[in-house]
């Protein structure tokens, strides 16, 4: 007991009192400096008719349609290159996973510079192949920088989900597929029949780790646009930010954000209803 | 036979080719970046050429420590990972212990609210947090940095040291005592090779997420000789007067990213062990 009792207080401070405390805080008018009022579910009903956070739920919604097929397509496909030990195939793993070690912050700041009009590999590389003009400014048309970072998240985040079907696709039984040799099965009916039903499992936990992931984007945002232009490119948890540490409306601020706390916890809980063991 | 060998021959080469081609894509934006860094300030704000990588020099990197003290910011980095990687080991490990070798009343509940962190997003209790961490004294200080960290990577750390213990056989300790051997002893020479790649699972975890987290960083921390290196390459894009002097960024971003890769590249078994046994299992 005594053994668990440091793993306890420290979720107990950081985790169960500040979850109370967010609900406490949305039913007030808590300013960063002097006193709070509470106020029932005002800042709920505000909340839905509040344009700039319905565009931030709408903006993150679209951003999450966008990458998650992109990022399962390309992680599964990578996935199944790299799945059985061949030469060159440790290399391989460790080069398509490196982006999501290195983290998105960090590149973040260098896609900042190649995505600068003129001085960018981006307008350098595009322009060359006479796909954009050299001096395409990338971060300040609101197309262009959800584009760009939808490839650069694309580029980011396959790795992880190739690490996790991988995981699930060396764990298929070898005699199924020597099975379905002797049979005559060709490549696409033992993917089709045996890979992607043994798959389940992982497929799921791939796509609800990419959901959740994109749901609480904020470094790339952040650091390439600052939600700019205006805030057409500002997701959930920047509108969280921005509304607490900016313009001080802590108590507004945890309304919402206790509406992602709902949205987050119902798809990890899907999770591991889908995955419990059903033996 | 012969006629099979010659069609898996293709898909190798098939095979090896697709994989150069993807590991070049994934590889080369951060190659790209390093060389970059090593450019002279003038070049990194022109278009490329073929001719930019003649004159290699380090002048952002000594430019980025004489006038941004990058230093300076990489060491609270390396504090705060380390102290949150140190202390999420200690706790896990005990929590671990306790939670594989004993039950007791309530143990189900307390693993089951520790597992429950996983699905709470923290980013979405930065307002709470704020204010209490305040009121302790812990906001604008890497202590309190660190315990926020730990919090979160104990899901994770918990669950790979609860399930290290599970699979050790305790009767290879019994039989050591039975055998004469002291505590100690049983604990480095039984215990040690079983229970050292969860903790270097865990360690290797919790020090790669706080060396790149940043939206709590950029919440808890306000003082400029506090900021990580995240936030001090953010102070570089936002908090410049006039132009952003993108070499030192790039030289920035490539001094917070070699950690990684070489954290990584040594240690990835323990890392792919924990995919496997963390988080797919989960």
């Amino acid at each position: 007991m005594i053994l668990v009792s440091p793993a306890f207080a420290l979720v107990a401070v950081f985790v169960l009192f500040p979850l109370g405390f967010a609900i406490y805080i949305s039913l007030t008018d808590w300013p960063l400096i002097g006193p709070y009022h509470l106020i029932g579910g005002r800042n709920y009903s505000e909340l839905i008719h509040d344009p700039a956070f319905i565009h931030s739920v709408l903006f993150t919604l679209l951003y999450t349609a966008i990458v998650t097929g992109p990022i399962f397509v390309v992680g599964y496909a990578m996935a199944v290159l790299v799945r059985a030990n061949r030469r060159g195939s440790v290399f391989f793993r460790t080069a398509f996973f490196l982006p999501f070690i290195v983290g998105l912050a960090t590149e973040s700041f260098m896609l900042l510079l190649e995505l600068q009009p003129d001085s960018g590999a981006a307008d350098y590389v595009l322009g060359k192949l006479g796909l954009a003009h050299a001096n395409t400014a990338w971060t300040v048309h609101y197309g262009l920088a959800l584009t760009a970072i939808c490839v650069f998240v694309i580029w980011f985040a396959s790795g992880l989900t190739m690490m996790i079907l991988m995981a699930g696709m060396q764990g298929i039984p070898t005699e199924l597929y020597e099975a379905a040799n002797v049979d005559g099965a060709t490549w696409w009916q033992k993917e089709l029949r045996i890979t992607f039903p043994l798959l389940r499992r992982n497929i799921a936990l791939s796509l609800i780790i990419s959901v959740i992931g994109s749901f609480l984007a904020f470094n790339q945002f952040y650091i390439l646009t600052e939600g700019g232009p205006g805030t057409s490119t500002q997701p959930v948890v920047m509108w969280i930010y921005e509304e607490a540490f900016v313009q001080y409306h802590l108590g507004y601020a945890t309304a919402g954000a206790i509406a992602l706390v709902v949205v987050v916890g119902i798809i990890s809980a899907a999770q591991f209803y889908l995955l419990r063991d059903n033996k | 036979m012969s006629a099979s060998r010659e069609p898996r021959n293709t898909g190798f080469y098939l095979y090896f080719i697709a994989g150069t081609l993807a590991s070049i894509l994934f590889l080369l934006p951060l190659i790209w970046a390093v060389l970059r860094s090593f450019m002279p300030e003038n070049l990194v704000t022109q278009a490329p050429t073929g001719s930019d990588f003649s004159h290699p020099t380090t002048a952002n990197y000594s430019g980025l420590i004489k006038t941004n003290d990058i230093l300076h910011y990489a060491l609270n980095s390396l504090l705060v990972a380390v102290g949150t990687a140190l202390l999420t080991a200690v706790v896990a490990t005990m929590a671990g212990y306790g939670f594989a070798r004993f039950r007791f009343r309530g143990s189900g509940v307390v693993f089951a609210l520790v597992l429950a962190t996983l699905m709470v997003p923290f980013q979405a209790l930065l307002t709470p947090l704020f204010l209490e961490m305040h009121s302790l004294g812990l906001t604008n200080n890497l202590v309190g940095l660190a315990l926020f960290y730990t919090t979160f990577n104990l899901p994770f750390g918990v669950f790979v040291m609860r399930n290290t213990f599970l699979q050790i056989p305790w009767e290879l300790s019994e039989a050591a005592a039975v055998d004469g051997a002291s505590t100690v002893r049983t604990v480095v020479y039984v215990l040690r090779p079983l229970v050292i790649p969860g903790v270097a699972t865990t360690v290797l975890y919790a020090f790669l997420f706080s060396w790149t987290e940043f939206v709590g960083a950029l919440t808890f921390l306000t003082t400029n000789s506090l900021y990580t290196l995240p936030l001090a390459l953010l102070n570089m894009e936002y908090g410049s007067v006039g132009q952003v002097n993108f070499g030192y960024l790039e030289a920035g971003a490539v001094i917070a990213m070699v950690p990684c890769v070489l954290l990584y590249i040594g240690l990835q078994r323990f890392y792919i062990r924990g995919l496997a046994s963390g988080v797919v299992k989960g």
